[in-house]
């Protein structure tokens, strides 16, 4: 099966990591937006099968975009990059409707793990 | 009551300096060492590359990635995966992102003080100035990479509920 993903991030560095952790589990149908206002264009014409996003970026945050995709898919795995790693940040997104948390720095084999598991590739 | 502000304890300049070896490690998958932390006696980054990040909260700040040129572009080269031969705009979002999670996990260990922080900036040229908190001495973190020399620039007051000596009225406007 082929995924449909929405990455968003204000950084083309971190864009471009997590792209090349989603071609290394075979995922290459990718959708990005470079701030918050922009990815929830992106989701509100197109359907994604999971939305990656961080959460400090201009216009709409992730933490907001989240709460924004919500309101109308309570299904489609939402996971946030963040270096919010507060526990209070981590208990707002869990209020919010996250379905995972990935703590900026990170290894690159800990994001091609939870992408893997998500699309059901062993890593 | 008016705000008052004063600059924060040493102690607070820890989680600065191992945010910043754990971001090198596992971003740029390098090993760098840290020299001896000193306080500055001017504004002025050790290099021509800053990135700069704004923390406000219960403390306010400023936090400067200052690079070489030459560690900016090997920095990009293990991150991005491709080399560059100038600085250019993915290079800068580099130092930006470098920045961004340095101050980030940095902020995660300061739970205390409640900060958000701004997105990222990038300034390039010799001999730029940062505009730190009135009354904040900056610390300076030095680091040795397999690329060149980098520093780390920490300037944070703490609010305070009354005056006491020595603290400013407002931070001034964190600027560059």
């Amino acid at each position: 099966m082929s995924h449909k993903v929405l990455v968003a991030d204000d950084s083309g560095t971190m864009r471009k990591i997590i792209i090349r952790s989603l071609n290394a589990v075979n995922v290459t149908d990718i959708t990005e937006a470079g701030n918050g206002d922009e990815a929830w264009d992106c989701f509100q014409q197109d359907t994604f099968d999971i939305v990656l996003t961080d959460w400090n970026m201009p216009g709409k945050t992730g933490l907001e975009l989240l709460k924004c995709i919500r309101e109308v898919n309570k299904d489609v795995p939402v996971i946030l990059i963040t270096t919010e790693a507060e526990k209070s940040r981590v208990l707002q997104a869990i209020q919010a409707g996250v379905s995972d948390y990935l703590v900026k720095p990170f290894e690159a084999d800990a994001l091609r793990a939870k992408l893997g598991k998500l699309v059901g590739v062993a890593t | 009551m008016s705000q008052k502000y004063t600059p924060v304890n040493v102690e607070y300049i820890n989680p600065f300096l191992t945010s910043t070896l754990s971001v090198f490690r596992t971003m740029l998958n390098t090993e760098i060492e840290r020299g001896q932390l000193y306080l500055k006696g001017h504004h002025k980054p050790d290099h021509e590359v800053s990135g700069i990040i704004g923390m406000s909260g219960k403390a306010v700040g400023t936090v400067v990635l200052s690079l070489s040129k030459e560690v900016a572009l090997g920095a990009a080269e293990a991150m991005l995966g491709e080399k560059h031969d100038e600085i250019n705009a993915d290079v800068v979002d580099v130092v930006g992102e470098l920045t961004n999670m340095i101050a980030g996990s940095a902020k995660a260990k300061l739970e205390q003080f409640a900060m958000s922080i701004s997105l990222p900036n990038v300034v390039l040229g010799k001999n730029h100035t940062v505009a730190f908190p009135t009354g904040v001495t900056p610390f300076g973190i030095p680091f040795t990479t397999k690329w060149g020399e980098v520093c780390i620039d920490v300037g944070l007051c703490e609010k305070m509920a009354s005056t006491e000596a020595g603290a400013a009225e407002t931070p001034e406007e964190v600027s560059v």
